[in-house]
């Protein structure tokens, strides 16, 4: 074999070897072996919840770099993210550990934060906000559970069981107790109810008979139109009332005209006059108040006139009553 | 006992071996020519057979999983699945056991019939020790063209593994989806410490061929029973130290 063809065919198979091999790690990570790119910051959390090494810094689900080292400092753990160096990550972006898939994979989420505020730098520490990891979740989930287990379990007892028979035994013995009667009961319900249907007795009519209904719809008018009539004659009272108050007519001048008020009392000396003479006992009128018989006589014809008046004074309410309860029954 | 102790004293004088070998570290660059075939013999001529054998490794693994992956909806990961075990393990071991095969084998038959012709003795009588002129080269060759055999065969495993889920109607996981789940979940990491095993092995199998062909006893039958201990030893090394080599990685 030639020497030196077989050299070239060396030199181009090794060369081969190293172009796959920087092809491969460029495509894997952009080619971050070689050579440490962007900035560093520091995160501090609580519990890192098995972040490692290599885990993806995504900012809003875009991967912007990656987990350079997890450490323990006093009291919290830190990582350091490195950062891809054309990301800016404003002062107030907010970092929480997320799990991107249930299998357990984790990355570290950042928020945009405000845009334009003040950027992080190198080294400097980001916020952080602690988030409910899967195992807690289940967690609380199986408490749930087991509330709702309870739950069910306290229905089911006072349902079905326990002492002194659940709902559902007093119920059933209700129920047995009772046939007999909740079928009297039944067939009788059955019975009233064909009756009814039927058109007898008078619910039955009263279901059933449309002349009935038209009645009362009658009457209900009438009653409409006296109730009107008593609003108008309330009206008229009222009108008078008015007037009085007016001190028109005579009841009104009576109240409240000074003249009359003064004529009135010149009229009642002149009374007081005459009934002193009544009481003496002269002239006509005054033989009449002395002397008894006539006065007899008088209280006699005053009492049927009373009762006349009486009479006359209970006729109207009832008469209008009576013609209303007429035409409703 | 007796066994025990020869083990033991195997693995010394293929240590002290190394060390004798390396103390000629210095002589490479004078013995270039020898270095280059050496490459040529390694590494190009077996560039087929490691094309070949990692292509279908590939093919296979991502039929299989596309098989058994289905069964729980994972179809979406079978190119992690094959890029991770192509890189980690399958391309490594894979080329491992070619080189043991292909390289070792012929080492070790080509060392042992030099020993038992005496033409090792006749080295040694005119001052070239044979760690110089025989063993050096072969060591730096193997070096230098096992990662590049590691990295053509994780390729081309990829490929075939993306070849058959695009075509295989079972499967059908399109080659974009296929080398997107690749990358996601696949670090530079893994595929440097693929490269790395590859290293070691490559290594440990010259070494070990080396050294039994050097101490070959006897006739030409001996220098068959050489090649076939050659062969056996360096499998099973391979196979011990890749468990051992993946933990150390896993936990650096």
């Amino acid at each position: 074999m030639n020497n030196t063809s077989q050299t070239i065919r060396v030199g181009l198979f090794f060369l081969l070897g190293l172009a796959l091999a920087w092809i491969t790690f460029e495509s894997l990570n952009g080619g971050r072996l070689f050579k440490k790119q962007g900035y560093t910051l520091v995160a501090g959390f609580a519990n890192l919840k098995g972040l490692k090494t290599g885990d993806e810094i995504r900012m809003a689900g875009v991967k912007v770099g990656a987990i350079e080292q997890t450490r323990l400092a006093d009291h919290r753990v830190e990582a350091l993210l490195a950062i891809e160096p054309n990301v800016k990550i404003p002062a107030d972006a907010v970092a929480s550990i997320e799990q991107s898939s249930l299998l357990g994979s984790n990355y570290l989420g950042i928020t945009f934060g405000t845009p334009g505020g003040a950027l992080l730098k190198d080294q400097d520490e980001i916020k952080t906000k602690v988030t409910a990891d899967m195992s807690e979740v289940i967690s609380q989930l199986g408490n749930l559970g087991a509330k709702l287990d309870q739950v069910v379990g306290e229905i089911g007892k006072s349902l079905g069981g326990g002492e002194g028979g659940g709902l559902f035994q007093r119920l059933d013995k209700l129920v047995t107790e009772n046939g007999p009667k909740l079928t009297t009961t039944i067939s009788n319900l059955q019975d009233v109810t064909a009756k009814i249907k039927n058109g007898e007795g008078t619910f039955g009519k009263l279901v059933n008979d449309t002349k009935l209904h038209d009645d009362l719809l009658a009457s209900v008018g009438e009653i409409k139109q006296a109730a009107a009539d008593a609003r108008t004659f309330m009206g008229d009272a009222k009108g008078i009332v008015t007037d009085v108050k007016a001190g028109k007519g005579t009841l009104g001048l009576l109240l409240y005209d000074e003249p009359t008020a003064s004529s009135l009392k010149v009229s009642l000396n002149n009374l007081k006059e005459v009934s002193a003479k009544l009481n003496s006992g002269q002239g006509t009128l005054g033989k009449l108040i002395s002397d008894d018989s006539l006065y007899l006589s008088v209280q006699s014809t005053m009492k049927k006139a009373d009762r006349m008046i009486d009479g006359l004074g209970d006729q109207g309410p009832i008469t209008a009553v009576g013609v209303a309860a007429q035409s409703l029954f | 006992m007796n066994h025990l102790s020869a083990i033991v004293g195997h693995i010394g004088g293929t240590l002290l071996l190394l060390v004798r070998t390396l103390k000629f570290i210095g002589t490479l660059p004078r013995q270039w020519a020898r270095f280059i075939e050496q490459c040529y013999l390694i590494g190009y001529t077996s560039l087929p057979i490691v094309t070949i054998l990692s292509f279908f490794i590939g093919s296979v693994l991502a039929l299989q999983s596309g098989y058994s992956m289905e069964n729980f909806g994972a179809k979406q990961f079978i190119g992690t699945l094959v890029g991770l075990t192509m890189a980690r393990e399958l391309g490594p071991v894979m080329v491992a056991i070619l080189i043991a095969g292909r390289v070792g084998s012929a080492i070790t038959a080509e060392l042992a019939s030099m020993k038992v012709y005496q033409e090792i003795d006749a080295l040694t009588t005119m001052n070239i020790p044979p760690e110089r002129m025989l063993v050096l080269p072969r060591l730096a060759a193997i070096t230098v063209m096992m990662p590049v055999l590691a990295i053509i065969a994780n390729l081309c495993g990829w490929y075939g593994g993306a070849l058959v889920c695009e075509y295989t109607h079972t499967i059908s996981v399109d080659s974009e989806a296929y080398f997107t789940a690749l990358k996601e979940y696949m670090k530079p990491h893994d595929v440097t410490d693929g490269l790395i095993k590859a290293e070691v092995f490559g290594f440990v199998i010259v070494l070990v061929c080396c050294y039994i062909g050097l101490n070959t006893r006897g006739g030409p039958r001996e220098i068959g029973a050489s090649v076939t201990k050659a062969v056996v030893s360096s499998l099973i090394l391979i196979l011990v130290l890749d468990y051992f080599v993946t933990k150390a990685l896993l936990m650096s």
